[in-house]
């Protein structure tokens, strides 16, 4: 493994008396794509939010790029270079794609010392990210909510490609995808990947996470129930780290 | 459809409350006479001046997705707290400042302050105790009013300070200064909600809130902003409101926070939040102001306007919705 970007050391979140987390330990390599498996309620997304600012954790600590972290809101989050897609769509469906694109990051120039929109600047950044990244919205000043889902994720994705930053976290990232779609999707993550930024992607869907992941880390109730590089496991072995029936090639479980 | 026609149809949708203005202006002076002149133009333009003032405050928190229930009140307590200070009979304390001019900045940050305070005590109570903005500003809404009657004791101050009352007589290409401000306010504030960051966000915020929190846009400080923006505003809108009647009674401006109400869904802008313009706003409450200008020159007893004002808001209500099923075609 490359030199890792982000390390999370016995992290645990408790909800009350509920230990969502119990202690999670695994690490994220630079260019390295990580699959976060597990089943419903194992704490993959409470893990996701507490890497992307959302949540605070009980314990525990993170280290990123060899320094103490932790993000108390997404604004500390994205500063810090970590990017987020999360499985329900973040759009704004009132505004238009530009506007969306660039959400909290407006390019502005100043007229008289006020920061004002400089719209015709976003809509050409927009323009080219769109055009590289072979998607076709027919107007870039149509409003989100005249989009079909399937065009609403690529604008989300495409953000994430544009914007990049050293950390991407992807929560199911293409529950709205079709077949073309998701496979362009999964490439997109390679070629992220391969400009040395770490990708952690959670997803449901066992192929998926085969065909893009360099590791896979399964969550099962609270801990880190196996960590195995892709070419060391199988389809069958991970299910069953999900499901409990073995720890077989667990990494260090709380 | 070709683009053309499609563009032509999304500018009519977007200003339709400008063309529904125009229609019912060229109605109403066709079949109502002496309905035609500047000086009733002019008239309706002075007459929608406080409303049109405290329409904007409104809007924004509306247009960030939450509700400010005490614009009315607010308005009320400044005009009476520069009533109280600056008339010389009633209750007014006539206190002089020199110069005299000195009274207006003095008089006009007062109510900003007075106003921008109430509207930071309602933000700040949405953002960090999450409680809802309906009921925290229903609540200021009453108890701002009641302090109103507590410091006047119910009774009234009149006769404010010339130089304070100069902005309402003062005309400038036949409008009252007064006037002028409102023009002013819309025209900056529409800027600032069109062409800047913090309005953009604004608009973000109101279709989307979980999304611009994750997006990294500083949500809570904003809506702060927003709800101080609306207090300041009312403020001034107060202040307005006792320059045009010379003083201050304790029941001052009764009423216009459900006429603002009317303006602000006239003018497009969606109770949920994140849709709707601040021209268009006041395209909605110079529509009220002309039909107001109309039932008084037909001679229609002055209960009629609220009839018609409700009925206009259900129709507004019923055109919004036509107009997405409208755009959704378009799409």
């Amino acid at each position: 493994m490359s030199e890792p970007l982000l390390v999370l050391d016995n992290v645990t979140k408790n909800y009350g008396a509920i230990e969502a987390l119990k202690g999670i330990s695994f690490s994220i390599g630079k260019g390295e794509v990580v699959a976060l498996l597990g089943d419903n309620g194992a704490g993959k997304s409470t893990l996701v939010k507490i890497i992307a600012g959302g949540l605070e954790p009980t314990s525990g600590r993170m280290l990123f790029e060899g320094k103490e972290f932790l993000a108390r809101s997404p604004a500390e989050a994205k500063a810090a270079g970590i990017e987020t897609v999360y499985q329900d769509l973040s759009l704004c469906t009132n505004v238009d794609v530009v506007a969306n694109f660039f959400m909290g990051r407006e390019i502005t120039r100043k007229v008289l010392g006020i920061p004002v929109l400089d719209e015709r600047a976003m809509e050409t950044v927009v323009e080219k990210a769109l055009a590289s990244a072979g998607t076709r919205i027919p107007s870039l000043r149509t409003n989100v909510e005249h989009l079909s889902g399937g065009q609403r994720q690529a604008i989300e994705l495409n953000r994430f490609v544009h914007w990049g930053g050293k950390l991407v976290l992807l929560d199911e990232p293409f529950a709205a995808l079709g077949v073309e779609q998701t496979r362009r999707g999964l490439d997109m993550i390679r070629q992220v990947a391969s400009q040395g930024i770490g990708v952690v992607i959670i997803t449901h869907i066992m192929q998926q996470a085969f065909q893009v992941a360099d590791r896979i880390v399964v969550i099962r109730q609270g801990v880190v129930a196996g960590d195995v590089a892709r070419h060391k496991t199988s389809p069958d072995a991970v299910i069953n780290m999900i499901t409990g029936e073995t720890l077989a090639g667990a990494g260090p479980a709380g | 459809m070709n683009p053309r026609t499609r563009h032509a149809l999304e500018f009519v949708l977007d200003n339709l409350v400008w063309f529904m203005l125009l229609f019912v202006l060229v109605v109403f002076s066709i079949f109502i006479p002496n309905y035609f002149q500047l000086g009733i133009f002019a008239n309706i333009i002075e007459a929608s001046s406080v409303l049109g003032v405290m329409s904007i405050g409104l809007a924004l928190v509306i247009i960030a997705g939450h509700m400010d229930l005490s614009v009315e009140s607010v308005a009320a307590l400044s005009a009476m707290a520069v009533g109280i200070l600056f008339c010389s009979s009633g209750i007014g304390m006539g206190v002089q400042l020199h110069p005299e001019w000195l009274m207006v900045p003095v008089s006009l940050l007062l109510a900003l302050a007075v106003g921008g305070l109430i509207g930071a005590f309602n933000g700040f109570l949405v953002v960090k105790v999450k409680m809802s903005a309906f009921i925290i500003t229903l609540a200021s809404y009453i108890w701002v009013r009641g302090l109103v009657l507590v410091i006047s004791g119910g009774r009234s101050a009149q006769d404010l300070a010339p130089a304070i009352r100069w902005f309402g007589i003062q005309r400038l290409i036949g409008l009252p200064l007064t006037a002028w401000i409102a023009i002013a306010c819309f025209v900056v504030f529409s800027l600032i909600m069109a062409k800047t960051p913090f309005g953009r966000h604004l608009v973000m915020i109101g279709g989307n809130e979980t999304a611009t929190f994750r997006a990294g846009i500083r949500v809570n400080r904003n809506l702060v902003i927003a709800f101080v923006l609306a207090g300041a505003i009312a403020g001034l809108a107060g202040w307005l409101l006792a320059i045009r009647t010379s003083g201050a009674t304790a029941n001052l401006g009764v009423g216009l926070l459900f006429n603002a109400f009317a303006a602000v869904v006239i003018g497009g802008v969606s109770l949920k939040g994140g849709v709707g313009t601040l021209p268009g706003v006041y395209a909605g409450v110079l529509l009220l102001s002309a039909i107001n200008t109309a039932i008084n020159l037909m001679g229609l007893p002055a209960n009629f306007t609220q009839v018609i004002h409700g009925l206009l808001v259900l129709a507004a209500v019923l055109l919004d919705a036509f107009k997405q099923t409208i755009r959704l075609r378009l799409a």
